[in-house]
């Protein structure tokens, strides 16, 4: 656990010291202003119209399940897209992962504590734009116009809870296959599935859109996380340090 | 023979990549205290062992031990050290930052005290807070060194430790494997290319060829055993001419030549160096010296290829 620890702090240390980490952070922060500022316009005046409570409450709840869990989702894909494979490719050609193998830590302790550097900058930047909008939209628009707070609890579960559970499984699938074949495969895995949950977001908001701020939706982003989380532990279970060491040294077809 | 207490014990270690077998029946032990030199060329399966020797490889087949831990446990690794061909230090961090990771995956006590300890023990003290990007080549694998030794480990597993260093960095890192051996007496087990270096600092050695070892033992036994059995016999007067031909028309006696007033002879196999001294004093000659010369690493080192080669 304190191997997994120092792994994880020296990791989230280089994270947050980088260039890269500043410049997008500031192009996430713009887009959290972005997206707050624009879901405003069009919500302060839908509710200037003076819809009665009762029929406004459920297409403001929609409202916010979109924001909810577009938000988080986008946040955590740039980080993933960005980060998630292409310090592993680095450390595998200067040596530096397998001088970390070469002490008392365990493969999966390195693996793990790679993920979670790689996630939680990811994950509290997401926290932060994500209630940047939700108070936004309830402050400047909703409360003045209806007296109430907007946050349904299956959707703040689902943007604050089980949507960054299911990027988590998903960044530590990617950083699995990067550490036993070459990153650019783990990568690919990342963005292919990133991709088809952002359209999955996409699909259910167009079509099935009352479903967004249901628990059903939340349990779909939680089953989503458990069954990646399985795919990853069952890849774990044959992680070996002589995997990651050829690997690096291009023979990860053994 | 290998003992279980010895930092070091590999008993028939084959280790197979793909179709390969890049190590054949390997054994060989390490003794507490031993400087020992893995020698051999390219290729010849030193870097697997040292990776079966830290856990990064597994055994094929056979058993290895790093003080009396199988090599498979990763808490065998807690007390040892070690330096890779690649130094895989983080260049975008300064030499204390590299230091202060490692002790604390070591769970190192006091570690800031322990960090300016092994920093000064490499004499980078100065450079402490300067990012190793910065370094030079020397520099960084002295850095290396420190690293293995933060965790104050009673065994160093060294892999090619001044390979790609210029001479007065490999005088300064070879100053400091030797402090670590004698000054800190720790055990150390390093691989090189370098004859010389090993000559110096290593008083016992192995050497590898193809992933099969071809000789191991003390470099001073080795040395003597090994020598091409050329005897030197200073005389106290140059020797005279007929005296000189009545020599060479002995064979046995392997007269090669004379320089000055020293006569040079690789006796034939039942010719001891005595009976040649004999020889000298019954011809009235004065003896002021008799010396047996030894095999450079270098040499047996070009023998034993040269014998793997042939066969």
């Amino acid at each position: 656990m304190r191997g997994m620890l120092a792994v994880l702090k020296s990791d989230v240390d280089d994270i947050l010291r980088s260039k890269g980490f500043l410049i997008i952070a500031i192009i996430l922060g713009v887009v959290t202003i972005g997206a707050a500022v624009g879901i405003n316009i069009p919500l302060s005046r839908w509710l200037n119209h003076g819809l009665p409570w009762n029929k406004a409450k459920p297409l403001l709840e929609l409202f916010m399940g979109l924001a909810v869990n577009y938000m988080p989702l986008i946040v955590l894909y740039t980080f993933m897209a960005t980060w998630a494979t292409d310090p592993i490719a680095r450390e595998k050609a200067r040596g530096t992962l397998e001088s970390l193998l070469a002490t008392p830590l365990t493969a999966k302790a390195v693996w793990m504590g790679k993920s979670l550097a790689i996630f939680l900058p990811a994950y509290i930047i997401s926290i932060l734009s994500t209630l940047v909008v939700v108070l936004a939209m309830n402050f400047a628009s909703i409360l003045p116009a209806t007296g109430h707070f907007v946050l349904p609890l299956p959707t703040a579960v689902t943007g604050f809870l089980f949507l960054p559970l299911l990027m988590f499984a998903l960044i530590s699938l990617g950083v699995l296959v990067s550490f036993i074949t070459n990153p650019v495969i783990g990568q690919t895995i990342i963005i292919f599935i990133g991709v088809v949950l952002l359209n999955l977001v996409g699909q259910v908001g167009g079509r099935i859109i009352w479903l967004l701020p249901s628990w059903d939706y939340a349990f779909y982003n939680l089953a989503g996380a458990a069954l990646l989380g399985t795919v990853a532990l069952r890849i774990s279970s044959s992680l070996t340090k002589e995997k990651i060491v050829l690997s690096s040294k291009g023979r990860w077809a053994q | 023979m290998p003992v279980m207490s010895d930092p070091i014990t590999l008993e028939v270690v084959s280790k197979r990549l793909g179709e390969r077998e890049v190590l054949k029946s390997v054994s060989f032990a390490v003794k507490t205290g031993d400087v020992f030199g893995y020698l051999g060329p390219n290729g010849a399966g030193k870097t697997t062992t040292i990776r079966i020797l830290l856990g990064l490889l597994e055994l094929t087949s056979g058993k290895a031990n790093i003080l009396g831990e199988d090599v498979s446990r990763d808490e065998a690794r807690r007390k040892v050290g070690f330096a890779l061909e690649q130094d895989g230090l983080y260049e975008n961090k300064t030499a204390w930052e590299n230091l202060s990771y490692y002790a604390w995956i070591y769970e190192v006590a006091e570690s800031a005290e322990r960090i300016d300890k092994v920093l000064d023990l490499v004499g980078l003290q100065d450079r402490a807070n300067d990012r190793v990007g910065t370094y030079s080549k020397g520099m960084k694998q002295r850095l290396a060194l420190a690293r293995a030794m933060i965790h104050d480990p009673e065994l160093l597993i060294l892999d090619e430790p001044t390979s790609g260093v210029d001479p007065s960095g490999q005088r300064e890192v070879r100053e400091v494997i030797l402090n670590m051996a004698h000054g800190e007496g720790k055990t150390i087990f390093l691989s090189s290319h370098n004859l010389d270096e090993v000559q110096r600092i290593c008083n016992r050695i192995a050497l590898i060829d193809r992933g099969e070892i071809k000789l191991c033992g003390e470099l001073e036994q080795l040395q003597q055993e090994m020598s091409n059995r050329e005897v030197v016999i200073e005389t106290a007067e140059i020797t005279s001419e007929p005296l000189f031909a009545e020599l060479k028309s002995i064979p046995r006696l392997g007269l090669q030549e004379g320089r000055g007033r020293s006569l040079i002879f690789v006796p034939q196999e039942g010719v001891k160096v005595p009976e040649i001294v004999s020889f000298l004093v019954g011809r009235g000659v004065g003896i002021e010296g008799v010396s047996r010369k030894k095999a450079s690493l270098e040499e047996i080192y070009a023998t034993i290829l040269e014998k793997a080669e042939l066969s």
